[in-house]
């Protein structure tokens, strides 16, 4: 067996000195994922850093402070007055946040407290966003207030202690905070909010079934340049030459998913290092299934273009049926049809992983399948792999 | 008489209903050069093809070091060297990776690959090109490291099927000297070429084949006396006597 590990070497060798299948192997998954990344990579949350002058520097100013910097995507930093006219004046700020000496006394003493948004221009297109999401903070507030406010004159004479009534509406609006009445759920139509997990999927198992023709085509070329049947007059046997073809052949199906998965990794943080571990096993899975199906293409084909074709003519089907760029949805025709694709079970266990949260254990029946399809397709593929025509 | 190590008694091979080799018996003795001569299509590739273990025969069998090729092609494989009439090479690899690849199908530790291959290319005077991408190399550089990758392993029978068409004289003459060399060292080998003066210069015996079949087999010499006076005629003359003046396919 040692032997099959160097016809996958050499494999691997040959694969790295072809510039044509390393662009087309190697070169377009990662510009995929360049695209991938320049149509969804801004996709996610609106970020932004909030300038905030606090010339307060009271209770209800922290607060303030401390609730927009609580605000998913908004970065708060905090300027002195003169720091910040000196930025807005070289317009390397376009708004600032300023809060006012008294701020806090005022809003303390049962009256209307302002802030100032002060802005060059309309404040720039971050800068309105900004100022709305400081808005909405500061009506949270406003709301809290009189919620308080209410409370304590309703309560008033009835000898409950102030500090008491504040304590417990403060609990009551921190309870209210970490779980409205009111709401909001995101019901995203038409997949999940995330299309990048969604995406993801579909691309590493179409570029897995991609290379499944590379490397149906290289064996091809190898038997007609002659190298296959050389091979066969030296002590290497046909069974050391299968395996090692198909080997080479898993080899180079993975490490296409390992750029697309890792790439996503690094840079959606689309996993975790479990569940990273989890899609690279069922990929492997996946490209030995894909292999053992490129064999068979091997075997059957007469010429490097018949192989490329059939290969090509077979990913397509699967991939369409296979519910690739869409999810299928269950009991559908599709879904049916889908069930003869080995990409819809591939799909399935990565979205279960990647996009659902889920564990290999919960992909088990996929990859029985997909584990199934690899040993039926070695055992056709190798009952009908011929190194040429009348050979063992 | 020495000890034959090469036996093939009568193999046939058909391609459809074509006879391409139609009961073919010879031997070779251990450290003979043996010429396989005949015109094109007259089957002494698919002869090789059957010896070497690729090609199941129709028919018959062969023995090489006492091996049959039909029952134990696999002990067959580990004392032939076979030099393909067409080149089979990896082109976008280095002459060196070629033979230190095949080496270690040949069985030999990385080691001793890479020491064989060195040595094989000197042979073939291709030694400072050793680390040269083949598909950069010449027609006749590709040649001589095609033939360069049959002697890996140190086999103990060489098939060399027209080894040395596309290669200039000088590399030709140097090639036989090294054949020559391999001889002395024990090596047995099955040769054949278009170049008569090349049978007539390397071979102990040769044997003509046409149709399929063996149609004359014993010393140049003697098949030349044959026609005429061994001094003044050439192979090439008993080679047009026997298999006639007409074009082949
Ligand atoms: N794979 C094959 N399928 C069909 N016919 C074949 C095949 N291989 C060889 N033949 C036929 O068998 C005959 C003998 O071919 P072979 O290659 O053995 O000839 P050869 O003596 O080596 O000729 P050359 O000197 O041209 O190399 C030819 O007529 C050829 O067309
Ligand atoms: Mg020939």
């Amino acid at each position: 067996m040692k032997r099959a590990l160097y016809i996958t070497l050499n494999e691997v060798k040959l694969y790295l000195q072809d510039k044509g299948d390393l662009a087309f192997g190697l070169l377009l998954p990662i510009v995929t994922f360049a695209l991938m990344y320049g149509a969804f990579g801004g996709q996610t949350l609106f970020e932004a850093t909030a300038v905030i002058v606090n010339e307060d520097g009271g209770n209800y100013s922290t607060l303030f402070v401390e609730q927009l910097d609580e605000v998913e995507g908004i970065d708060v930093e905090l300027l002195t007055a003169t720091e910040a006219d000196a930025k807005l004046e070289r317009s390397d700020l376009l708004l600032a946040l300023v809060i006012p000496a008294g701020f806090s006394e005022t809003l303390a003493s049962g009256n209307k407290a302002e802030l100032v948004f002060k802005q060059r221009g309309n404040g720039g297109q971050e800068g309105q966003i900004l100022a709305s999401i400081a808005r909405s903070v500061a009506e949270e507030m406003n709301q809290e207030f009189q919620v308080r406010d209410q409370v304590k004159s309703n309560l008033e004479g009835t000898g409950i202690p102030e500090d008491r009534i504040d304590v417990t509406v403060q609990q009551f609006l921190e309870e209210e905070r970490g779980q409205p009445a009111v709401g909001v759920v995101e019901e995203v139509v038409g997949g999940s909010p995330d299309f990048i997990s969604q995406f993801l999927p579909g691309i590493v198992t179409m570029y897995v079934l991609f290379a499944l023709a590379l490397s149906a085509r290289t064996i091809v070329e190898e038997r007609k340049r002659g190298t296959l049947e050389r091979l066969l007059t030296t002590r290497l046997s046909a069974n050391e030459l299968f395996f090692g073809k198909f080997l080479a052949s898993v080899a180079k199906g993975f490490v296409q998913t390992l750029i697309l998965l890792g790439l996503s990794y690094a840079v959606f943080q689309l996993f975790t290092p479990l569940s990273f571990i989890a899609s690279l096993i069922i990929c492997l899975i996946f490209a030995a299934a894909a292999a053992a199906l490129g064999l068979i293409i091997a075997s059957i084909a007469r010429s490097e273009d018949g192989s490329v074709w059939i290969a090509v003519v077979f990913t397509m089907v699967m991939v369409m049926m296979g519910g690739t760029f869409f999810q299928v949805s269950e009991g559908s025709i599709l879904a049916t049809v889908g069930k003869a694709s080995i990409s819809t079970y591939a799909n399935d266990a990565l979205r279960t992983v990647v996009a659902e949260g889920g564990s290999l254990g919960d992909t088990v029946w996929q990859l029985v399948v997909l584990a199934g399809i690899c040993v039926v397709g070695l055992a056709i593929s190798r009952l009908i792999f011929k190194v040429l025509p009348g050979s063992k | 008489m020495a000890e034959e190590f090469l036996v093939v008694k009568d193999l046939h091979k058909s391609f459809n209903e074509f006879k391409a080799v139609n009961g073919v018996s010879f031997s070779i003795e251990k450290g003979e050069i043996f010429g396989l001569l005949g015109p094109n299509g007259a089957g002494k590739t698919t002869t090789i093809r059957m010896l070497s273990t690729v090609l199941g025969a129709d028919s018959g069998d062969a023995t090489i070091g006492g091996h049959s090729i039909r029952r134990d092609a696999e002990a067959v494989r580990r004392i032939i060297g076979v030099c393909p009439q067409d080149l089979a090479l990896y082109e976008d690899l280095s002459a060196l990776d070629n033979m230190v690849f095949f080496g270690r199908m040949a069985g030999l530790n990385g080691d001793e690959a890479r020491a064989q291959a060195m040595t094989n290319l000197e042979l073939m005077g291709l030694e400072d090109r050793a680390r040269g991408k083949v598909a950069k190399f010449s027609g006749g550089m590709k040649r001589r490291i095609n033939l360069a990758i049959a002697l890996m392993g140190n086999p103990q029978l060489l098939f060399l099927d027209e080894p040395t068409v596309g290669i200039d004289p000088q590399s030709r003459n140097h090639i036989y000297e090294n054949i020559l060399g391999l001889q002395k060292k024990g090596m047995t080998i099955l040769y054949t070429t278009h170049y008569m003066e090349e049978a007539d210069r390397l071979c102990q015996r040769v044997a003509i084949m046409d149709g399929g079949q063996i149609i004359t087999l014993d010393t140049p010499y003697k098949l030349k006396s044959q026609i005429g006076s061994p001094e003044q005629v050439t192979m090439e003359d008993v080679f047009l006597k026997l298999t006639g003046r007409s074009l082949r396919d």
